[in-house]
């Protein structure tokens, strides 16, 4: 067996998704991540090699274009295009922006709306500068956004992770596009939040000259999205 | 004063780190190791940020050569071109192999749990001073690393200028 398998046999497995499994482990002293993309066997296996091949190396890429312009991704420490595997930073003392809003849903602060409110304009001003590199997530969910505990030190709080399905675009159209994915998910995994993802999308709109276009295109792919539902 | 790691992806290899200022013998260092007479990896340490980098390049050189997959002709030759940012592998001797007229060496040896002889027999080669492995600190030219990587202001605003090297070293296969 290679050597790198055997030793993800022993590692912690943090979450065995359908393309990837993320596992917990020590290299060379640092707490990292690792995510390692299987073959899927329904595909054919030439064509499978390819697109997993292709993935690792979107996401190394987005990753590295992010961090270039300043906007926080887990650092990369080692990456094996054989086995799909990529070993990168582990975001100590983090949690998910999904479960950091279903915490502020549940407490009775005076305070919780102020608080909701800010973490989705900080969201809204880190997609617009994400937007602003022309990197398109592909995937973007509250999960995919970590929330580094506060007071740790370094400035912006928020990390984007998971670019598996990523690419470089400047088209309006495809940044829409990204947004709407954030909707549906962010919509659908935290219940009547309307005003709060409206506030996610001022702060965009306030963040970029190039937001206008982009929110232009939004509405357009949610009337299709629409058109599309009341079809079928 | 010598720094050994182990790779944890390769439970039976120890990586050691020796840093040698006021050295005299650069050039014959090098002429040994082109021979093969030194089995190491020697490195201008003005281009390093940390003994972690190192760790970096050599995990991965370990890695290559376990798959067969190296880009040049031995594992040490591999740690010095994992370093680069580039895939020019003649650059990267250049700027991360020890030079002739260089005072200061990082050596950097890969060994098994009991070949320490390796080790010193290494030591008995340098005319130098070996010093701590956390004197690389001092040794390590910042201005002249961000630029051979490209750091941009922006990035040392979300992370460190070492974070922004070894993103640079594992990314460098697909740019
Ligand atoms: N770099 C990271 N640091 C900390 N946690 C992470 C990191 N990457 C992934 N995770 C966690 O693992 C889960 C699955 O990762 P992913 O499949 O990349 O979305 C995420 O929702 C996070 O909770």
């Amino acid at each position: 067996m290679m050597a790198v398998s055997e030793f993800l046999s022993r590692a912690e497995l943090l979450k065995q998704g359908a393309e990837a499994r993320v596992y917990r482990v020590q290299l060379l002293g640092r707490p990292t991540i690792v995510k390692e993309r299987f073959p899927k066997l329904y595909r054919h296996p030439e064509l499978d090699k390819k697109l997993t091949h292709r993935r690792t190396v979107q996401e190394v890429r987005s990753i590295l274009r992010c961090r270039r312009a300043g906007i926080p991704a887990p650092s990369l420490y080692f990456v094996d295009y054989t086995s799909h595997c990529i070993f990168m930073e582990d975001v100590v003392n983090s949690c998910t922006v999904r479960d950091h809003i279903a915490l502020l849903q549940r407490s009775d602060s005076p305070q919780q709306l102020e608080h909701l409110e800010h973490l989705a304009e900080q969201v809204g001003r880190l997609l617009a500068q994400m937007h602003d590199e022309d990197v398109i997530h592909g995937d973007l969910t509250t999960s995919n956004i970590l929330l580094r505990a506060p007071g740790s030190g370094s400035g912006s709080e928020l990390v984007l992770i998971d670019f598996g399905l990523s690419y470089i675009s400047a088209l309006p159209e495809d940044k829409g596009v990204d947004l709407y994915v954030l909707e549906k998910a962010f919509l659908s995994t935290h219940p009547h939040t309307e005003p709060l993802f409206e506030k996610l999308l001022q702060s965009y709109t306030c963040s970029s000259p190039r937001a206008t276009a982009v929110i232009n295109k939004l509405d357009e792919v949610r009337l299709r999205g629409r058109k599309r539902s009341m079809v079928g | 004063m010598n720094l050994t790691n182990t790779l944890d992806i390769f439970p039976d290899r120890r990586v050691t780190q020796m840093l040698f200022k006021e050295v005299k013998n650069a050039a014959e260092m090098r002429q040994s190791a082109v021979e093969g007479k030194i089995q190491a990896a020697l490195i201008n340490p003005t281009m390093l940020v940390d003994p972690f980098q190192v760790l970096v390049a050599a995990n991965k050189a370990v890695h290559l050569h376990t798959i067969g997959k190296m880009k040049t002709r031995s594992l040490y030759s591999e740690i010095i071109f994992n370093l680069s940012p580039t895939n020019k592998i003649s650059d990267a001797f250049k700027r991360f192999g020890v030079s002739d007229e260089d005072d200061a060496v990082m050596v950097v040896v890969v060994h098994s749990e009991d070949e320490l002889k390796a080790l010193s027999d290494i030591t008995e080669i340098v005319d130098g001073r070996q010093v701590p492995v956390d004197d690389l600190s001092s040794l390590s030219d910042s201005a002249k690393i961000k630029k051979l990587y490209k750091v941009t202001p922006q990035e040392e605003k979300c992370g460190s200028l070492l974070d922004a090297v070894v993103c640079r070293m594992a990314i460098k296969d697909v740019l």
